[in-house]
């Protein structure tokens, strides 16, 4: 009894002559460890359980939502164990929200903006993609910035805000896509021979999907030749590599049956007939 | 050329000639096609086994699928209606290496050209490797290095009649079986709608005494989740 009484003493004596007890410490200390290893044990079951199931980074952006969110519930219920009133305290908060809100506002744009990235999902990591004028795959996709890697190696990193604002062109949304060539022919060689050979080039290419099929027309009696007009339906992954392989694929098949591109020109057709002086072996134009 | 052979295994015939030779204290893996370019791997292992077995045929010229479309003359089903079919399939054969209880894809080959095609739309479709196959009702005889078989039961569970004339497997559940005379899969496709279907795979060879081929996609390392293949976006 003797020795409850004495705990009891203990944990109401007010410390450092505030009105803050020995008991209230002890509480706001067990309530943030509590929170913390709350917080621990979910993470750590919830990264196992979506683990194959939620991209690596995403995942680990909810994690430390669920974790920091669990923990600052814990802060709220503990705080109230050394001070009394918390309405000082949240007049305070508000002001320092004001500040800080100020002060972070393009961080709090791009947080937010990778939040709905997130969701919306219009890119994924090693999507090959259009960002505004920046063409690339991308390559990390974080809380405030996508980073992409253009073509050419270079490494640019884009605010999640201007991702999220941006016309976004991704090439390996959809699984398959079409790409078109127009292929010249003169006007002497027969179209519709040409159009077989082209089609048995698409034929025999694996990746020239067969359905949707490939589509071949003569779409314009042009200037200088016939031309035809090829659309072709490739995966999205291999379209490009597919793209410059066939055209010069098509170019061979067509020279080998005869059939050639033609090359601009122009017929000039004089009104009046030349002279030639062939004594001088020079043309003198129009005959006087 | 199926099996499971030492690291003196060599093949030859009018279309191809690989293997394995040794050099120095390693080996060094060969293969060259007609027409084709010599490609050689140096094998860092002095003992082991080489396997060759037919390998899910999604993987050549390169991994762009994990679906396998097969393209057949219409059968219509009438309601509740099932029936068993065989298909063929084209053939993509696996050189494994296998040592110290692992196991690692060395090469990848076919002797029939591939094509692929897109099952349902460019937005939520998937790209298939693509082939038509006659409907046969019994094992058909082909050659075993280009094509197998597929037992395929075509099991109408709805009751409307069904025209159907395609079926979409999923490559990562495929179970391949081979002999020196055939290779084959056992399958059955159950029609959902007039529009849907799933395709499932059994562990059951279509003639006793064939063995079980390697599944690429364990052999590379691919953390691999049952899957069944769903058909959702028309059945012809």
């Amino acid at each position: 009894m003797v020795i409850v009484e004495r705990l009891q003493e203990l944990l109401q004596a007010p410390l450092f002559g505030t009105s803050i007890t020995f008991g209230n410490l002890l509480w706001l200390v067990v309530i943030l460890a509590l929170s913390v290893i709350i917080a621990r044990v979910t993470v750590t079951n919830l990264r196992r359980a979506l683990e194959h199931k939620v991209s690596k980074n995403e995942l680990e952006i909810l994690l430390k939502v669920i974790y920091f969110t669990i923990v600052i519930l814990g802060v709220v219920i503990a705080l109230p164990n050394i001070i009394a009133d918390l309405s000082g305290l949240l007049v305070a908060g508000g002001i320092l929200g004001i500040i800080i809100g100020f002060a972070s506002q393009s961080a709090v744009s791009n947080f937010v903006s990778g939040l709905f990235l997130m969701v919306e999902q219009p890119v994924k990591i090693g999507d090959n993609v259009n960002v505004g004028d920046i063409s690339g795959n991308v390559e990390d996709i974080s809380v405030l910035s996508t980073t992409v890697k253009t073509y050419d190696g270079v490494y640019v990193r884009i605010p999640n805000e201007k991702v999220f604002n941006s016309e976004i062109t991704n090439y390996w949304a959809n699984v398959a896509r079409r790409f078109d060539y127009v292929v010249g022919i003169r006007y002497q060689d027969d179209a519709e021979k040409a159009i077989g050979i082209i089609k048995t080039v698409l034929k025999g290419h694996p990746f020239v999907l067969k359905k949707p099929s490939p589509t071949l027309y003569v779409e314009e009696l042009g200037d200088n030749g016939v031309n035809i007009n090829v659309k072709v339906w490739s995966p999205a992954k291999v379209w490009w590599d597919v793209k410059i392989e066939l055209l010069w694929k098509i170019k061979v098949a067509l020279e080998a049956e005869g059939i050639e591109i033609p090359f601009p020109q122009r017929t000039i057709w004089f009104p009046e007939a030349l002279r030639v002086d062939t004594r001088s072996g020079e043309t003198n134009g129009k005959e006087q | 050329m199926f099996g499971r052979h030492d690291y003196s295994f060599q093949y030859s015939n009018d279309q191809i000639t690989f293997g394995l030779q040794p050099d120095g204290e390693c080996h060094r893996y060969f293969r060259e096609m007609k027409g084709g370019k010599r490609i050689e791997k140096n094998v860092v292992s002095q003992r082991g086994k080489i396997v060759v077995c037919p390998v899910e045929p999604v993987n050549l010229p390169e991994p762009v699928a994990t679906n396998m479309e097969i393209e057949f003359d219409p059968l219509f089903m009438e309601p509740f209606s099932k029936k068993t079919i065989f298909l063929t399939f084209p053939v993509e054969i696996g050189v494994f290496v296998v040592a110290k209880k692992a196991i690692k894809a060395l090469d990848i080959f076919s002797f029939v050209p591939q094509k692929y095609s897109l099952y349902g739309p460019s937005n939520g479709g998937a790209i298939a490797r693509w082939a038509y196959s006659p409907i046969y009702g019994e094992i058909p005889g082909v050659n075993p290095l280009e094509c197998g078989v597929i037992k395929l039961t075509v099991h109408n569970t709805t009751k409307e009649w069904v025209e159907v004339s395609r079926a979409l497997f999923d490559a990562f559940s495929m179970k391949l079986y081979y002999s020196s005379e055939l290779v084959s899969m056992t399958a059955v496709m159950r029609i959902l709608s007039s529009k849907t279907a799933e395709t499932e795979f059994f562990k059951e060879a279509v003639v006793e005494g064939m063995k079980k081929s390697i599944e690429f996609y364990l052999g590379r390392d691919i953390p691999v989740v049952k899957h069944n293949g769903l058909m959702e976006w028309g059945l012809v």
